[in-house]
């Protein structure tokens, strides 16, 4: 190739490569190895080595190839290496080499180093894309999350705005007040998400599910030798929560003897390990929360009042579902996609009779239930709406049986002879059809029938 | 010795802007994160091979090499766009869980992507499982677009590596048991 044609291609940034029928290298400009970044032999090696992003357009190189395409082309692309820094661009052009002399059809590849171009073009991209992504990180996540708590009563309105104040404010003690299954956990999960810096520690303990000397040696943590089998020092949940959240379920099941220990610890945030003399201070935040009336608990004695005043700061009281009328449905209907999505099954909402005995039933588990009875009816339905009597409700389940009671006798029974009768009088209730029996007993036909050979029943 | 049975196959990564799609690639390639953002222009391009896999109904032994499609998020879409997407065997939709519009987005992407590559096969993950609390994550969008799409999702961090070579793993027996 002449000098000056090798100067051109040079200050141009271009090269290029012929490539013969079998798509094998053939020819190739001495800077075609740098700009198309192969840095292998490149002798004899095929197009698809040299540029595996032609993998996939097989069907277009060979129409360029046998010239019933006039031209592939592939922008701005670059091999991407482990080190960003050195990243550089091309674009690829094939065309059909229009030489008179070689009869076999063969390929011009010309690769234009598009670096400089791409990198400004880059530039002002990432100025547009970083400014939306810390938008993003400062207000999206935070609203996003909120809309978790689903409804649009004024009462979840209110508990959303709520978490939108109080996700500001990141040391402030949160109470939160409800029913079993109002969201507690969530609510205190969503505060902590949008709050703190992400990667903060979410650490949660129930005060309701461990004896009082394992509570305090959990929460506030021990030294070797604290206590016998304290054969080494471990951290508390307030140091493994430090810089971020404790969640301190069920607060109203805290000892009394820790409550005031808690106490110290929320005025002055410092503490001490069990067998420790040396304070330690964390930065945390603490959510608690029961649903438990703290208050008359106060008034029973079975709460210390100071404790209560001080987390009684920013308290939230979650509405249980039965103050939330038209937010049932909306649930309810959230659930129905859920469980179909989930279980793969054609399940597209509820009938109106459905629906109405959703409304009117009062939930005493809350969302809780709801989502419970939900699930329940999903897995069973078999048509496209659920129907009223597949939403089993717990009121549902206790009626049929109306609280069966078995005398016990002073000499005592056994359970093989509460089991034999009960076989019997479910044959005599169904005038000895066992399959009736055997639904009244909640058993498959195959295990009544099973029963009452073993225990020789008269059938 | 048992012969291999060699195949490349070119996959897309498709995602709005800053959800992983790269530091995904980078870490499933080079193992490494990098915590900076550095929006992608263009297409990077690069190649990695797949541990081995027999085929339950041949018994053979194949290898599958991806070439690997990280494409810049595409705010226009036009014939730059579909040489990208032309001849992909496979996709990885991305979605950020920290942010909710970007489940919205991939929606459109893939719709487009699918146009161009019917018989393509997908799969969809849900990137910085890091930065969310599992509990929060709104399991409803995935479970909708897995449905839409009849595919799975996975949910990764780029950072930490979670779930990552599992997310490339599965696109690629997707890709073998359609073969």
């Amino acid at each position: 190739m002449g000098e000056f044609i090798e100067q051109i291609l040079s200050e141009k940034k271009l090269a290029f490569a012929i490539f013969d029928h079998d798509l094998i290298l053939n020819n190739y400009s001495p800077n075609f190895g740098q700009i198309s970044q192969v840095n292998t032999r490149l002798k004899e090696k095929s197009i698809w080595d040299i540029f595996p992003e032609l993998i996939g357009s097989e069907k277009e190189v060979t129409a360029v190839l046998t010239k019933s395409q006039k031209k592939y082309q592939l922008e701005k692309i670059c091999k991407f290496t482990n080190d960003s820094a050195r990243l550089s661009y091309y674009t690829l052009t094939l065309l059909p080499l229009k030489n008179q002399t070689v009869y076999t059809p063969q390929l011009l590849c010309i690769v234009a180093d598009t670096t400089s171009e791409t990198r400004l073009e880059q530039e002002i991209q990432q100025q547009k894309y970083e400014i939306e992504l810390l938008q993003a990180s400062l207000s999206g996540y935070g609203q996003y999350l909120s809309h978790k708590i689903l409804g649009e009563s004024e009462k979840v309105k209110k508990v959303r705005k709520f978490i939108g104040k109080i996700a500001s404010i990141r040391n402030t003690t949160v109470l939160l007040q409800g029913e079993s299954g109002t969201g507690k956990n969530l609510v205190a999960r969503i505060i902590h998400q949008t709050s703190m810096p992400p990667k903060s520690p979410f650490v949660e303990i129930n005060c309701a599910s461990l004896p009082s000397t394992l509570l305090e040696s959990e929460i506030f943590g021990y030294e070797k030798g604290a206590f016998t089998s304290a054969v080494v020092s471990k951290k508390g949940l307030l140091e493994e929560a430090d810089g971020g959240t404790l969640f301190l379920d069920e607060i109203g099941e805290l000892p009394h003897s820790l409550q005031a220990k808690f106490l110290t610890f929320l005025e002055t945030k410092t503490f001490r390990r069990l067998g420790s003399t040396r304070e330690k201070k964390v930065n945390i935040r603490v959510i608690a929360s029961t649903n438990k009336d703290l208050e008359q608990a106060v008034k029973n004695n079975e709460f210390r009042q100071d404790l209560f005043y001080r987390l009684d700061v920013v308290t939230l009281r979650l509405p249980p579902l039965r103050e939330l009328d038209e937010d049932k449905l909306i649930i309810a209907k959230h659930f129905v996609r859920l469980f179909a999505l989930d279980f793969r099954k054609n399940v597209k909402g509820l009938t109106e009779s459905a629906k109405a005995k959703i409304s009117n039933y009062s939930w005493p588990g809350n969302v809780r239930e709801l989502r419970n009875v939900i699930e329940r009816a999903v897995i069973f339905a078999e048509g496209e709406k659920i129907d009223a009597d597949e939403i089993i409700l717990a009121e549902d389940k206790s009626r049929p049986q109306d609280s069966p009671t078995v005398d016990i006798a002073a000499q005592g029974i056994t359970l093989v002879e509460i089991e034999k009768k009960l076989l019997q009088d479910a044959l005599i209730k169904t005038r000895g059809n066992q399959s009736k029996a055997a639904r009244l007993l909640g058993l498959t036909l195959d295990t009544f029938r099973y029963r009452i050979k073993k225990y020789n029943i008269p059938f | 010795m048992e012969k291999r049975i060699e195949i490349r196959k070119k996959i897309c990564m498709l995602g709005a802007f800053g959800v992983g799609k790269t530091s995904l690639v980078r870490q499933f390639v080079f193992n490494k994160y990098e915590d900076k953002y550095l929006s992608t222009i263009g297409v990077l391009i690069s190649q990695k091979q797949l541990p081995p896999f027999r085929k339950s109904d041949s018994g053979r032994i194949e290898q599958l090499e991806f070439i690997i499609w990280d494409l810049a998020n595409i705010e226009k879409y036009n014939k730059m766009t579909k040489n990208y997407f032309r001849g992909a065997a496979g996709a990885i939709a991305v979605c950020d869980l920290t942010r909710a519009h970007t489940f919205e987005e991939i929606d459109q992407l893939l719709n487009k992507f699918l146009e161009i590559n019917p018989k393509s096969r997908i799969v969809l993950a849900g990137n910085k499982i890091d930065l969310v609390d599992q509990q929060l994550i709104e399991m409803e969008r995935f479970l909708h677009l897995s449905d839409s799409y009849q595919t799975t999702y996975t949910l990764t961090s780029a950072k930490t590596g979670e779930n990552v070579e599992q997310l490339f793993v599965c696109l690629g027996n997707e890709l073998l048991k359609s073969e």
